[in-house]
């Protein structure tokens, strides 16, 4: 096992196009966004049952964890499709269940903390990706690898302790999730002692280039989450 | 005050991973009583013990205390890679892994005895007890130790500065990619859960001890 391989992540910008889903980041940074982020704050507290008021929480705390939900609808998706095509067989097919199942609860879980504040679910292409294990293995690999990065740049900047320990406590699951992808698609788990963290900025030029997002999501979405595929 | 929140599997696959679960249980030849994790509860996965946070603001002078204590951990993880390497008990990946897991918890060392200077603690004195002797002790040794890794770290997250969070941040993520790493190997799933758990520093110190592999200071 090669200690020297370069993360798919890397790759995926070879994909290029589509923009999409940048505009699906940078949403939640228009004014609009951050008056609806203020809006959800109260909703936002209630899902965490916490007793604090309101000003607790900054606004740039729910645009921050829309960034992330953004990464966890992409995520579920993928996974999601990849079930339902039903392509995979074996280990690579278990953990297409399992992290499903995952993070589509991260999902929920955020959607319900950021109640109207959250961010609409993109619609997705994954061309492909889930219908074939290698693709889908390398592209699960990119994916929890960037997740990886994208919560350990954004956590050092969450105000609430709150949101800080649940933000951390999924990034380490993501890391947990990357490692596991990476055995099964035989690169090794841990390249490195350090992961390094990626900016917002980093992270959504790689998604941006991946060209999997169809389309931008016409109204912030309250219902049940819908899967593709 | 904010002490847990709760992450659960709402739709459909919850049933799938709970029967995940039962499955992986089955082929579980390893690590059973050791294994740290989330536990499955009727209608998705409760997650408790995220640490009681703002109970003394982070500090330099905290940061100092709390980094010694992830140091103990990481003395005791490195150690225990250096022992089973030096005895060459483990073929194969076993090897394999113990030798870059091994390199990368003496980079941790090293990164926070610098980052402690002159306040970092001593070293443990360790005794693994036949822990490297075997390919099946070792792993649920590993798994343990790098669980308890990750529980530890997390549970601090909110104790120390940002500064120092971002600091640790890059540790507790690689801590993951071992205990994923190991746990592939077992056969056990490598997350097993939506979040991971936290330990307080109390009961990281109390798992620590249960293993037995602290020696008198």
């Amino acid at each position: 096992m090669s200690r020297d391989e370069p993360s798919p992540a890397l790759e995926l910008t070879e994909l290029d196009a589509g923009g999409a889903l940048a505009e699906a980041f940078s949403r939640t940074r228009t004014r609009a966004g951050l008056l609806r982020a203020g809006a959800g704050v109260g909703a936002l507290l209630a899902a965490l049952g916490a007793a604090e008021p309101a000003d607790a929480f900054a606004a740039s705390d729910v645009d921050l964890l829309n960034f992330a939900l953004t990464l966890e609808y992409l995520q579920a998706a993928f996974y999601t499709e990849a079930e339902q095509v039903g392509a995979l067989r074996g280990r690579a097919r278990r953990a297409a269940r399992v992290l499903g199942a995952v993070e589509r609860a991260h999902v929920a879980a955020l959607r319900k903390a950021l109640g109207k504040a959250a961010v609409g679910r993109p619609r997705f292409n994954f061309q492909g990706t889930t219908e074939n294990e290698q693709k889908f293995l390398k592209t699960a690999v990119a994916f929890e690898d960037l997740a990886v990065a994208a919560y350990k740049g954004q956590a050092p900047m969450i105000k609430s302790d709150a949101l800080l320990a649940a933000a951390i406590s999924i990034h380490s699951v993501e890391a947990r999730h990357a490692a596991w992808m990476r055995h099964l698609f035989g690169i090794t788990p841990a390249a490195t002692a350090f992961d390094q963290a990626e900016s917002r900025p980093h992270i959504e030029r790689i998604v941006q280039s991946t060209h999997f997002v169809a389309a931008q999501p016409k109204t912030t979405g309250k219902g049940a989450p819908r899967y593709t595929g | 005050m904010v002490t847990t929140i709760t992450v659960s599997i709402l739709d459909s696959s919850s049933t799938a991973l709970e029967n995940e679960h039962r499955r992986m249980s089955r082929a579980r030849l390893l690590a059973q009583a050791l294994v740290a994790g989330g536990s499955v509860v009727a209608g998705g996965i409760a997650i408790g013990g995220l640490p009681g946070v703002a109970l003394g603001r982070s500090s330099p002078e905290q940061d100092v205390r709390v980094l010694n204590v992830l140091l103990l951990l990481e003395y005791v993880q490195a150690a225990f890679y250096a022992e089973a390497n030096k005895r060459g008990s483990l073929r194969g990946e076993l090897a394999d892994f113990s030798h870059t897991v091994g390199e990368h918890e003496n980079e941790h060392v090293v990164f926070l005895q610098k980052t402690l200077g002159s306040r970092a603690r001593a070293k443990p004195r360790v005794d693994f007890r036949g822990a490297t002797q075997s390919a099946q002790a070792f792993t649920t040794a590993a798994i343990a130790l790098e669980d308890l890794g990750v529980a530890a770290y997390n549970g601090q997250a909110t104790n120390v500065t940002r500064t120092t969070l971002a600091a640790a941040a890059t540790i507790v993520s690689v801590e993951a990619r071992h205990a994923a790493w190991i746990r592939d190997i077992a056969l056990l799933l490598p997350a097993v859960a939506p979040v991971d758990p936290s330990a307080t520093e109390a009961q990281m110190l109390q798992r620590l001890r249960k293993t037995g592999y602290l020696g008198s200071p």
